[in-house]
């Protein structure tokens, strides 16, 4: 604990302290604000926005995601304005900005940014950014599977001030929102704009408690401490280089393409590299990241490896480097198609698993279910209105085990881990023309191991819609993308869906597809894969392989396949001395 | 007329508010019993008879009334020691309660793990059969499931029955049917049936309210039924009441048969509380914030109505009773200071009661909230509860060398200053949190606060805020227990009725049997709990939301408006609702309105007991003071030998300027300088923030 001593700047801890509470409380508070007054259900529901402070020159003072893949989703965007704006920023600016080849991460992603000034001059920014229901391009909602470019997706904002010294701009205004299609995403904006202004004020209200110089000696104070508490625990890593690699599915255009990631960590001493290099490249259609994605996607999975508590602003990256060549799917060039690109986090993170599975293997985890998606639209005869419905509830697989916990049920992709909710099966209802059958637990789904994958979910709904159009949206949907499993542990299940049509045929759409024209009548079945397992499923205590089939959530056969435990089809009794004979035991 | 008392039963204390005839109060605490609370709470009535100078079945004889708030439930789903439970639920969603709709509440931690199912997978049965959002069938209940569960649930013995069903809430005719026959061929389970808990519209959230009302159920009955006996035994032949969740009280019958309606109960009377606090200064619109030894409640009343909430969560099981809106953190006196690479942290972590600060010298070591605040001079060492428990300032000092001020690199004073520090600025974050969200700005309010703990803090968090009046009622200590005596009786009755808000949408006929059969309903409990109909009040509510959005609001209207279907009026009350809580309304866009439920509140009045105001005091001060002693003061950041009050003898009218110590008994109070502090018609002390002065 000496080290407290090494800062040259004589700084006073509990005042840091208390700085950085300040702080998190300032992003918590534009983040109500945001829940308060957003319109869209992805934001205030599925909550999917960040807020955040940043320094002068764009470094994060401190954020708080309400989803994980939005971790490392502003700072590269601030630096690019900072750099382009240079002096030409002013009080009451307000600057929009989405385009992924200046340090943006979606293009649904919009985000708002305004300068903070102090005695006039540029002190510090507040931010946030959030998924507009609609951002202009060939498909309403954005997701396109079908794009080949960036402008078939969307509308690139490249940073625009939409108020100059605090005078809306009506004609850039009225241009931006020309492009846009629905009128709730102008007023999600505003609302974002409100956020900022939130933001603002309570920086003005820490700028009358602190002192210039005593308010840049506490924040370097707390970039230190970030830093510290992650080089300590790089430090605790043996070093060497470990590598891994892991597969994307399905361009979108090839069928049966796949996409290698590479990845080689390289932890010396205290620092940490990832390379990226040797990834396949950008491909044809939307499977491609931005480089702010794929960044985001690293650093939600490294927090998943250390102590999650290490506060969210800059210090926490210096010890981080990242090595991802232009040209990949993983940093595709202007002016490639990337709407897919957060998506690409599953395979990110299953490779850094592997990775570190050899350097840190009680941290990391077995494979998380790499999330399927399908979203509906159509129409409503019930109120002959239009509806459009994202089917949470039947992605959200389960995750991968990991030493000494179980993986999670029907948690869902890794993007964000456990942050989106499923629909209530009522509500669900009384929204959409659909009748669901089931929702459960799909028995057997889950990764066998000493601690086992979370379950997946089976998802069964009758679509009662008219003019219905389903847009497939994912991975996972082939063999090899099922969720591995560590140390012996086994994969989980596969993810799948199948459209049952009335006339008795049925479809099995690809992972990225666009389904038109889907009668009524038609059933919906999915099934989202469990998590992977961990460790040797015959290390597994028998009871509590015995309970999860007494809760039919394992069969007889699986146990005894998978665990060597034997258990009785009829009295469903566990037979210790069959089980100890298949499990090589005295 | 007789004595009145108020019981609340907490983790650590059981405490009593004795109201006599003549108005005068005494308060006292017992340590709390768990293994049965019902022991602590007779100890404590012994002791109270001693007061009152009479023999405990002469005492008991003499109380007219006993409202009583207890945790047993709330304990019960914490520790897992909850019944066993089967639960018969829609075919093909069976896992609907264990998923809590695939949340996990810490994004980045792998380890973390969803709690326990509260029914087991093996117990929670599957039964066809269903009906449609708008209550028709579309399946026929298949009775031979139902027979199969309940064979299956006879074999494994349980001692409780939830029943959940899709949609029941629109139609509950295959839930009354499973019901009776899970009642004739299982009489002694306790039952608890989703459309009679909660008829309200979303399946994971009555689910969870039904099954939690079932798991804590027959522990209820079994604690009222000792506390029962107990008391008749001791000679007790009032009326005894119940503090529910929704900071009303019922009858122990009443809330045997809803026994989740107790699951929040525990802080829920201290807005009310608050409210007759406040009664001297006319104000009625006030945060009220009570910190113990481990926790800090936080709540905001506004025109005389404190905030209800229907999205509660016990042990992170969702409870959708409404409930009065709290937000609680993990802080109090004994909230444990620790070092996160470089930063101070304050709590969650407690010492509690066992083994308590370091300054108890009951062999806690680690550095605690008190501890600082005996270092800052803020707490005496040979007056806390009022001498009782001798503290040790050179243990809590010791603590806090080595555990805080050494890896900062600090002075130990500076370092239990940032402790204090720490704290308020904690808590005033979690009172901004619950004003932001209600789209408030705390400056306008004042800040009630109680606790044994909090008016050492009180100043510095409404400095932290901006807010100008603090008032720390004479009672502080034992804030519940005086809020249950101030309670009406009160029942929520919920219907579930989907459409557009407009003569086109409402069936008018539907409607007006759906509120036929609730102010029946809601007439009946009150007339068995024996309020006369003059003492009834019913208050309506519409759950409303612009169509397409996920949440709705709470909307007041009357019954009037309800049966002339005056939807103008009530979509303009919707939109202004609206606008406040969320910022903006859809009023220009001519948006439709969705109706979700129809809520209606019964109250019963109680007679309270009459405010007995104190004659005004010309009186000084200057008598009451017992010397001075060393107190930190955060302005000028040093100590300074300040006056101490003996504030059980301060008198109303009374007035005196910081920097000043009040001691009490059961409190004390810091008054920084820059604050007055004057005594008020209550007892109660209100500090004022001088430099605020000129903003009232």
């Amino acid at each position: 604990m000496t080290w407290i001593s090494d800062t040259a700047t004589k700084v006073d801890p509990i005042e840091a302290s208390v700085l950085h509470r300040r702080l998190k409380s300032i992003t918590e508070e534009m983040g109500l604000t945001l829940l308060r007054t957003t319109r869209s259900p992805i934001l205030n529901e599925a909550r999917d926005f960040v807020t955040g402070l940043y320094d002068a020159r764009g470094q994060m003072l401190e954020q708080t995601e309400y989803i994980p893949v939005l971790a490392f989703a502003l700072q590269p965007a601030c630096e690019h304005i900072v750099a382009f704006f240079g002096d030409d920023l002013h009080e009451g600016d307000v600057i929009l900005h989405n385009d992924v080849f200046s340090g943006g991460n979606q293009n649904n992603d919009v985000a708002v940014f305004r300068p903070i000034f102090r005695a006039g001059k540029l002190a510090a920014w507040a931010a946030c950014k959030g998924h507009q229901a609609d951002i202009g391009g060939a498909q309403a909602g954005g997701y396109n599977p079908e794009a080949r470019e960036v402008w078939q997706e969307a509308l690139r904002i490249t940073p625009i001030k939409v108020y100059a010294a605090g005078e809306l701009r009506r004609d850039v205004w009225r241009m931006i929102f020309a492009n846009i299609r629905y009128r709730i995403v102008e007023e999600d904006i505003k609302a974002q704009i409100g956020a900022t202004r939130v933001g603002e004020r309570g920086m003005q209200d820490l700028f009358s408690r602190f002192d210039g110089p005593r308010l840049e000696a506490c924040i370097d104070y707390l970039f230190g401490a970030a830093e510290r508490m992650v080089r300590r625990e790089i430090a605790a890593i043996a070093d060497g280089v470990y590598r891994a690699e892991s597969w994307a599915f399905y361009d979108g255009v090839n069928e049966g393409s796949r996409m290698k990631i590479k990845l080689a960590v390289s932890v010396a001493g205290d620092e940490v590299t990832f390379d990226f290099s040797g990834s396949a490249p950008q491909t044809p259609g939307f499977v491609n990241a931005p480089c702010a994605a794929t960044a985001s996607a690293l650093l939600l999975t490294f927090l998943m490896l250390i102590n999650p508590d290490v506060p969210h602003n800059a210090g926490l990256l210096r010890a981080i480097r990242i090595v991802n060549p232009e040209g990949s799917f993983l940093n595709a060039r202007f002016p490639a198609a990337t709407t897919f690109g957060n998506s690409i986090t599953g395979p990110i993170s299953d490779a850094i698993f592997r990775a570190f599975a050899q350097a840190l293997p009680k941290m990391v985890c077995a494979g998380w279910n790499r999330m399927l998606g399908f979203t509906v639209t159509g129409q409503d005869p019930r109120h002959a209105r239009p509806y459009v419905d994202i089917l949470f509830l039947a992605l959200k697989g389960g995750s991968g085990a990991t030493w000494n916990a179980d993986g999670y049920n029907h948690i869902g992709l890794i993007n964000c881990a456990g942050g989106i909710l499923a629909q209530d099966y009522e509500m669900f209802e009384i929204h959409d023309p659909h009748r669901l059958v089931r929702h459960e637990y799909a028995p057997d789904s889950a990764g066998a191991g000493r601690w086992r994958g979370g379950l997946g979910v089976e998802t069964e709904f009758v679509i009662e819609g008219e003019n219905v159009t389903g847009i497939a949206f994912g991975d996972g949907a082939e063999e090899e993308a099922r969720a591995f499993g560590l140390f012996g542990g086994k994969p989980g299940s596969i993810n799948s869906i199948e459209i049952g049509y009335p006339d008795g045929a049925t479809i099995h759409p690809k992972s990225k597809a666009i389904i038109r024209n889907i009668p009524r009548g038609a059933v919906f079945r999915q099934r989202a894969g469990g998590g992977g397992g961990y460790g040797d499923p015959h290390e597994r205590d028998e009871q509590l392989v015995l309970a999860d089939v007494l809760d039919g959530l394992l069969s007889v056969d699986g146990a005894r396949a998978d665990y060597g435990v034997v258990i009785d089809q009829v009295s469903l009794a566990l037979d210790p001395s069959a089980t100890n004979l298949l499990r090589g035991r005295p | 007329m007789g004595y009145r008392i108020g019981i609340d039963v907490g983790g650590t204390f059981t405490d009593y508010l004795l109201l006599r005839p003549d108005g005068s109060t005494h308060v006292h605490k017992v340590l709390s019993s768990p293994a049965d609370p019902s022991e602590a709470v007779l100890l404590g009535l012994i002791d109270l008879a001693a007061v009152a100078g009479a023999p405990v079945a002469d005492f008991l004889a003499q109380v007219d009334i006993i409202v009583h708030g207890t945790t047993v439930t709330t304990n019960a789903v914490l520790t897992g020691n909850t019944a066993r439970t089967g639960l018969l639920t829609t075919h093909g969603f069976r896992d609907a309660l264990e998923m809590r709709r695939g949340v996990r509440e810490a994004f980045y931690d792998n380890k973390f793990t969803a709690p326990p199912a509260l029914v087991p997978r093996r117990l929670r049965l599957p039964v066809r059969g269903r009906m449609d959002p708008g209550g028709r069938e579309i399946e026929a209940l298949q009775i031979e499931d139902v027979e199969l569960a309940i064979a299956e649930l006879l074999a494994r013995e349980v001692e409780a029955v939830a029943i959940c069903f899709m949609h029941a809430y629109a139609n509950p005719a295959h839930e009354e049917k499973a019901a009776e026959l899970v009642a004739r061929r299982m009489p002694h389970a306790y039952l608890s049936v989703s459309n009679r808990v909660l008829p309200q519209v979303r399946f994971y959230e009555r689910s969870s309210t039904t099954v939690l009302n079932a798991v804590v159920g027959p522990i209820l009955k079994r604690y009222m039924e000792n506390l029962r006996r107990r008391l008749a035994g001791s000679g007790f032949h009032g009326v005894l009441r119940i503090m529910q969740s929704n900071g009303g009280v019922t009858s122990p019958a009443a809330v045997a048969a809803l026994a989740a309606s107790t699951l929040l109960s525990g802080p829920a009377a201290a807005p009310t509380a608050g409210l007759a606090a406040m009664q001297p200064h006319k104000e009625d619109s006030f945060i009220c914030v009570d910190m113990g030894g481990t926790s800090f409640d936080a709540a905001m009343v506004v025109g005389g109505q404190p905030s209800i909430t229907s999205t509660g969560s016990v042990n992170r099981f969702a409870l959708a009773l409404p409930s009065m809106e709290i937000n609680t953190i993990g802080a109090g006196g004994g909230s444990i200071a620790w070092i996160d690479h470089g930063m101070l942290r304050m709590g969650p972590q407690s010492a509690g009661a066992v083994p308590g600060p370091a300054c108890y010298g009951k062999g806690g070591e680690q550095p605690t909230c008190s501890d600082a605040n005996l270092v800052l001079g803020y707490l005496s060492p040979d007056f806390f509860a009022g001498g009782r428990i001798r503290l040790d300032p050179q243990a809590a000092l010791d603590a806090i060398s080595v555990q805080v001020a050494c890896p900062l690199a600090l002075d130990p004073v500076r370092a239990a200053y940032g402790m204090y520090h720490v704290m308020n600025v904690n808590m005033a974050s979690a009172i901004r949190e619950i004003s932001v969200q209600k789209g408030r700005d705390p400056r306008g309010f004042a800040l009630v606060c109680a606790g044994g703990a909090g008016a050492v803090h009180a100043a510095m968090i409404a400095r932290e805020l901006g807010i100008r009046r603090i008032v720390v009622p004479r009672e502080a200590s034992i804030f519940c227990a005086t809020g249950m005596l101030h309670t009406d009786l009160k029942h929520d009755f919920v219907r579930s009725y989907a459409t557009i808000l407009g003569p086109a949408g409402v069936d008018r006929g539907h409607l007006g049997a759906l509120l036929d059969a609730m102010t029946e309903e809601a007439h009946g409990v009150l007339a068995s709990e024996g309020i006369s109909p003059s003492q009834r009040r019913l208050v309506h509510a519409l759950d409303l939301r612009y169509l397409g959005q996920y949440h709705e609001v709470a909307v007041e209207t009357t019954a009037d408006q309800l049966r002339e279907g005056a939807w103008d009026a009530i979509r303009e009350a919707f939109h202004q609702r609206h606008d406040r809580l969320f910022g903006y309304a859809l009023r220009e866009d001519d948006a439709a309105v969705e109706l979700v439920s129809i809520r209606i509140a019964a109250l019963g009045g109680t007679d309270k007991p009459a405010a007995v105001h104190e004659p005004l005091s010309e009186a000084s001060v200057e008598h009451l003071c017992k010397g001075h002693r060393s107190v930190y003061q955060p302005d000028s950041g040093g100590f300074a030998q300040t006056p101490v009050y003996d504030g059980d003898r301060l008198r109303h009218g009374n007035r005196l300027e910081g920097p000043a110590m009040i001691e009490k008994v059961t409190t004390s109070i810091f008054v920084p300088a820059g604050f007055s502090l004057a005594v008020d018609a209550l007892g109660g002390c209100v500090l004022e923030d001088q430099s605020k002065r000129e903003l009232a």
